[in-house]
């Protein structure tokens, strides 16, 4: 009995001993640090249903890459710090308040107290350094932990009390708060004997039991229907509140139905069957819009992050390897080149025919939904075939009898546009190009290829000789993008793999983008940013072509819905979301 | 018994053969699972070579084949990269609902077709006859992904069927006979739908097979002497129909398993359909191998199951070398 | 008992040889037309008319808005509606006359003869659309002419590499029977049994891009056509098989003819009937292949027409239920199909009632 007694205390000093200071008092009497929100106060109860185009693959946070799972784990789990999509601008969720040093390395957050995961177990700190321990781990495979990774070094999260951590990054980093939006905290109390097993991926899969998986989301795992729906229930423990103190989410259900095609989701949604439609065809929101007896509402949220763009294929490795190629080059080197096609594509026809006037031409990468960064001096032009032309002559091209274009060596001008046809606009913007240029005499034909044979060549294989792809940041701030614009950036699509920057103006804009990386004056990093949108609408590596706006319907009847520009797009207030009586 | 020894024997040859093809066609489709992650912009090239080597993509394709004969000795079809779970039990939730839709309008299409088909030989160049032959040819012409279209504006358009789907969101809450009207008003269009696009062929094999057991001498005999349209001519012919009916209902099966593919996406049925589709553009290297597998050991069921049932029903093929 | 059988129906048989032979004239005809696309269709197949995508089929007037009749017919200018895009309104001021025989867009025939003469043709700036226009604003009954010739084309090359391919293996393998019989047969089991589709990812996939887009569409039938052949071989090696043990053969066997010449001079005339049946199955067949490619994204690419890729579009629900003229390469295939699925019935039926 003594034995056994002493025991049970080696094992409580070893735990204590392991957490590094005494355990917090898990009691009921710790009152809850519950967030308010400030939107109109809602009715408790009801089912909302959505749609989705493939069904979740995983309810594992740490595996999750696929757009599908990350919807629903985005409903189950919570970050730290969040970016409200519809500020755009960073606010607090499950860290209550946060410092940063000055020197810009170390942020100081402050948790929310005695709030629970949904199955009842309390929240602390350890649930928080097991998390970062878990994503930057190698051995997790997370796609999360390049995110989280700066400069080639990973950060450092440490616990500072049972309710505060204290993130170091390695080096400055402007705008660092934003690093951890969407940055799942898990259940340590769950978790943790996989992961010290080397088991984690094989945790919470989709037939998971409701009892084996917890988050902080508003919502938990009711059940799953192979190849049919997810739903869930309402976390009775979720840590947010309405102004008059009712805990949210109002809704008590939340489904996620598998609907493949386009072709199935509207005519459900135009039924009654699912209650939000969102990423909508133009043609099919115009369609429902026709509907008499309307009981939804329509919204044109406006441009999206989206943008789609032609790209030259600039990379230095095709030199003796791909010899076609490489003579096609010496076209795509020449900016009085690049500067004549962005002059004959016609942007708004693309917006007219592609996306029905529901879509934005654009001059920069940055589109109009992003009026924080956008530099708004920049204006799309239109297109003029004449004006191209004659970029062209003074460029020492001709044509020939048959009105064909040939360069200074009497080279026909003739090549591909590459495009995935797994994506129908972006065929149909491919299309429009090859007939603005075939304007230009240029004998340009479209390759439309299935999706990853598509990204093989581009980004593997470098065998391409334009392409048509579309690009969109998961957040406003322009280190989302950073390894795009960066040379030796592993997203600089037109020329990878650089050692050192390949041309003066790549070199200026790393410069540029690695200076607003560490400077904190807003102000001084939009100037920065701008500087970079000019060298790219001068330089033109991609032509910039249009972007579609986000397009969202919903039943009248679903009150405090506000569609956002940024994803998710519908469901990123779902806790404030409730149904009219 | 030496012939079962020997069709086992090209049943084995034949799956070793379909795996084997398998393999290397989806190894030769350029790009793998990981691939789409290189458009990530917050994924390094050095985490998706990690992945690949975790995933196993990096080695070369004989080792990862006869890993994959060996596991599959074991019963265990490997694992799904997107879904981190077997195969076996990704597989087995939905080939449920597949072969309920399958086996449903296989059923269907049958019914039809037999009474249709031997009306037709019956009554060979009258009107009846080429009223059917119109309609086996229309129906054989429409391309397959119109008739399941069609059906589904029909859906819309009524409001008499639920659109798409196998069940109501609120099955699990429904009385028995509740579960069992929902199931069937949902299930009613893809089974149309799938037994419409097998249904002109069964019907003209049914058809052909009952003229020509018309044409032999014996039934030829009978009617030379007058013996028409009376029951026990007809069950004479039926009887001699039977055998090349039994080999096509074999092959029917597999026919409607993989036209059920488009039925299912369209109607959004949540059978291998939809899945195999994903599986395929995602490069899910595993749930493809498993499907395929899956629907080549059904043929070879189907084929032998109509061998058997043609051993029991006609004793002149059990002389067979 | 064969005789009673004859005839009782030989005016069967004779309506049918009468069938056949109308239903190849329409075939005939319809390739004969196909070759004349450019002299059929009023406008180059890929020219956009940006300004009027999804229009609805031109309607043609003889009675203008005050009540004149003309002999001449004509057609109203379009103009696009303020509220809704895709809708259009006739200008009533604005009338084209049709004329006959018109010199517009340049097209050459068959590859060497250059022409700009059309059958019909409006005044400009007007235009007429027969069956409307697409999401681009083309020409949908020029389209389909143009891409008549490739959706008619490739099933019959196809179907010649596919029966080429299915009578010497067939033939091979019912005449020497033995292992040979076997090898091929479990080959051709093989064949019917494996998933195609990646192989054509594959191959896509792997072209150059510098090859033409209608070169790699006909590779891509070229390789359809040499998987098709085990279907074929099972049907012709049956045949061989009967025919070898017939009297006919042995006694020329016996007479100590060659192996190739009792194939060729005694077995293989024997195949015809099954060749010409199969035929007729493959190539409606083929045509349709061409569809779902197109539907899987491995069709012939845009812009060139093809009713494939033509007929894709309908896919959408939204389109289908709101341009019905969309449907019109639908509208062809289908009776294409259905002839051939006559015809095929027709070779079909004396084969089997003679037997």
């Amino acid at each position: 009995m003594r034995k056994l007694r002493l025991i049970v205390l080696l094992y409580v000093l070893a735990g204590a001993a392991a957490y590094g200071f005494a355990s917090p008092p898990k009691d009921h009497a710790t009152p809850e640090d519950l967030l308010t929100t400030h939107n109109p106060v809602g009715r408790r109860g009801g089912r909302l249903v959505v749609s989705q185009h493939a069904e979740a693959k995983t309810l594992n946070p740490v595996l999750a890459v696929d757009r599908p799972s990350r919807e629903v784990l985005g409903m189950l789990n919570a970050d730290l710090i969040h970016i409200n999509r519809l500020t755009h601008r960073t606010e607090s969720a499950l860290a209550k308040s946060w410092k940063v040093s000055r020197d810009g390395k170390q942020y100081t957050l402050q948790l929310r107290r005695g709030i629970r995961f949904s199955d009842g177990e309390p929240f602390d700190s350890q649930d928080v350094t097991f998390s970062f321990q878990v994503y930057l781990d190698k051995k997790s495979n997370s796609s999360q932990r390049d995110l989280l990774m700066i400069g080639g070094k990973p950060i450092e999260v440490a616990a500072l009390g049972p309710y505060a951590v204290r993130v170091t990054l390695p080096q400055p980093y402007a705008a660092g708060d934003r690093l951890f939006d969407g940055i799942a905290m898990l259940p340590r109390h769950l978790l943790e004997q996989g992961y010290r097993e080397g088991k984690l991926g094989q945790a919470w899969p989709l037939t998971a039991t409701p009892a084996q998986i917890a988050g902080l989301g508003p919502f938990r795992l009711k059940q799953y229907t192979p190849g049919q729906q997810i739903a869930l229930e309402r976390n009775p423990h979720y840590w947010k509140a309405d102004s008059k103190g009712n805990r949210l989410p109002y809704l008590d259900d939340l489904v996620f139905l598998v609907l493949p095609t386009e072709n199935a989701e509207s005519p459900r949604f135009q039924a009654g069957d699912t209650d939000i439609i969102s990423q909508v065809g133009v043609k099919l929101f115009e369609d429902l819009g026709k509907d008499a007896s309307q009981k939804y509402r329509l919204q044109d949220a406006g441009p999206g992050l989206e943008y789609n763009f032609l790209v030259f294929n600039l990379n230095d490795d095709v030199a003796g390897r791909l010899p076609a190629i490489e003579r096609e080059q010496k076209w795509f080197k020449d900016l009085a080149f690049r500067k004549a096609v962005s002059q004959a594509v016609d942007r708004q026809g693309a917006v007219n025919l592609v996306y029905r006037g529901r879509g934005t031409a654009l001059a920069s990468h940055v589109t109009p939904g992003n009026p924080a960064w956008m530099d708004s001096r920049l204006q799309p032009r239109p297109a003029s075939p004449e004006q191209a032309r004659k970029l062209l002559a003074s460029a020492g091209y001709g044509w020939n009898s048959e009105g064909l274009l040939h360069d200074r060596a009497d080279q026909m001008v003739k090549f591909s546009i590459l495009v995935s046809s797994n994506n129908q606009q972006r065929t149909v913007i491919a299309n429009l190009i090859q007939q603005d240029l075939t304007k230009l005499g240029m004998q340009v034909t479209v390759v439309p290829l299935e999706f990853r044979s598509f990204v093989q060549r581009v980004l593997e294989t470098h065998n391409y000789e334009t392409a048509v792809m579309g690009f969109a940041s998961g957040d406003t701030d322009p280190n989302g993008e950073i390894n795009f614009w960066l040379s030796s950036g592993f997203n600089h699509f037109w020329n990878l793999g650089q050692k050192k920057p390949a041309t003066d103006w790549e070199a200026e804009i790393d410069g540029l983008m690695e200076k607003q990386l560490t400077t904190r004056d807003q102000k001084a990093r939009k100037k920065l940013y701008d500087r970079v949108q000019q060298i790219v609408a001068e330089e033109l590596p991609i032509v910039v072509i249009a972007s579609p706006h986000i397009l969202v319907g919903s039943k009248l009847k679903l009150k405090n819905f506000e569609p956002a520009i940024l994803g998710p797009y519908t469901l990123h207030n779902v806790e404030e979301l409730f149904w009219e009586e | 018994m030496a012939y079962l020894v020997r069709r086992l024997l090209h049943t084995l040859f034949l799956l070793m053969g379909v795996s084997m093809l398998s393999f290397l066609f989806l190894q030769l489709a350029p790009g793998d699972y990981v691939s789409e992650m290189l458009l990530n912009p917050q994924v390094s090239p050095q985490t998706i070579a990690a992945m690949r080597t975790q995933y196993g993509l990096d080695r070369p394709l004989p080792v990862r084949y006869f890993d994959w004969v060996k596991a599959v000795a074991h019963g265990d079809l490997g694992y799904s990269f997107a879904y981190n779970l077997p195969v076996a039990s990704l597989l087995g939730a939905r080939a449920r609902n597949t072969l309920f839709l399958t086996i449903s309008a296989a059923v269907l299409a049958w019914l039809l077709a037999l009474p249709l088909g031997v009306l037709a030989a019956e009554q060979r160049g009258g009107w009846y006859d080429w009223v059917l032959g119109m309609g086996t040819s229309t129906l054989l012409s429409t391309p397959d992904l119109l008739l399941p279209l069609v059906l589904l504006i029909f859906a819309v358009r009524s409001g008499r069927f639920p659109v798409g789907g196998m069940t109501s969101l609120d099955y699990s809450d429904l009385s028995a006979a509740g579960k069992l009207h929902d199931l069937v008003s949902h299930a009613a269009l893809p089974v149309i739908a799938l037994a419409l696009t097998t249904l002109p062929v069964l019907v003209r094999h049914v058809r052909a097979s009952v003229l020509d057991a018309m044409a032999t001498p014996s039934l030829l005999t009978a009617r030379a002497y007058g013996i028409r349209k009376n029951g026990i001519l007809l069950r004479h012919t039926l009887r001699l129909a039977a055998n090349p009916i039994i080999t096509l209902g074999g092959l029917s099966i597999a026919t409607l398993l993989s036209s059920s593919l488009l039925v299912e996406v369209i109607m959004s049925w949540p059978g291998l359909g939809p899945m195999l589709l994903e599986a395929i553009l995602g490069r899910d290297f595993y749930v493809v191998i498993g499907a395929v597998m899956f629907s080549t050991v059904l043929l070879t069921l189907g084929n032998l199951t109509a061998d058997a049932l043609l051993y029991v029903v006609d004793p002149r093929t059990r002389v067979r070398p | 008992m064969r005789h009673i059988d004859r005839q009782l129906d030989a005016p069967y048989l004779m309506r049918h040889k009468r069938t056949i032979r109308w239903l190849v004239g329409f075939l005939l005809l319809l390739h004969l037309a196909a070759l004349l696309a450019g002299f059929l269709a009023p406008y180059s197949p890929t020219a956009q008319n940006r300004e009027f995508p999804y229009a609805a089929p031109t309607r043609i007037h003889f009675v203008d808005a005050s009540g004149h009749f003309h002999l001449r017919p004509f057609v109203y200018g379009m103009e696009q509606s303020s509220g809704d895009r895709q809708i259009y309104t006739a200008d009533s001021a604005n009338v084209h006359s049709l004329r006959f025989l018109v010199r517009g867009e340049g097209y050459s025939l068959a590859g060497w003869w250059k022409s700009n003469l059309h059958l019909f043709g409006v005044d400009a700036p007007g235009k007429v659309f027969l069956l409307g226009t697409d999401a681009y604003g083309r020409d949908q009954f020029s389209r389909l002419w143009f891409g008549s010739q490739i959706s008619l084309v490739t099933p019959l090359v196809a179907t010649v590499i596919s029966l080429g391919m299915g009578v010497t293996l067939g033939a091979m393998a019912g005449f020497w029977g033995g292992w040979v019989d076997e090898v091929i047969m479990r080959i051709a089991e093989l064949f019917l049994a494996i998933p195609w589709l990646y192989l054509l990812f594959a191959v896509r996939a792997a072209l150059p891009l510098s090859i033409s887009p209608v070169g790699a569409f006909l590779l891509l039938v070229t390789l359809i056509g040499t998987v098709g052949w085990a279907r074929p071989a099972r049907l012709i090696r049956s045949v061989v098989l009967t025919t070898r043990q017939q009297d006919f053969v042995l006694s020329a066997r016996a007479a100590g003819a060659s192996s190739g010449s009792i194939l060729r001079q005694h077995i293989l005339p024997q195949t015809w009937g099954v060749v010409v049946t199969q035929a007729a199955i493959l190539i409606p067949q083929y045509l349709l292949a061409e569809v779902t490619l197109s539907f899987l994204g491995i069709g012939v690419p845009e812009p060139t027409p093809s009713w494939g890729n033509m007929a894709g579009s309908v896919q959408q629900y939204s389109i289908l239920t709101s341009y019905w003229w969309m449907l019109a390469p639908v509208m062809v295939i289908i009776p294409v199909m259905y002839v051939y699925d006559r015809l095929a019935a027709a070779l079909h039926e004396p084969v089997k009632s003679s037997a």
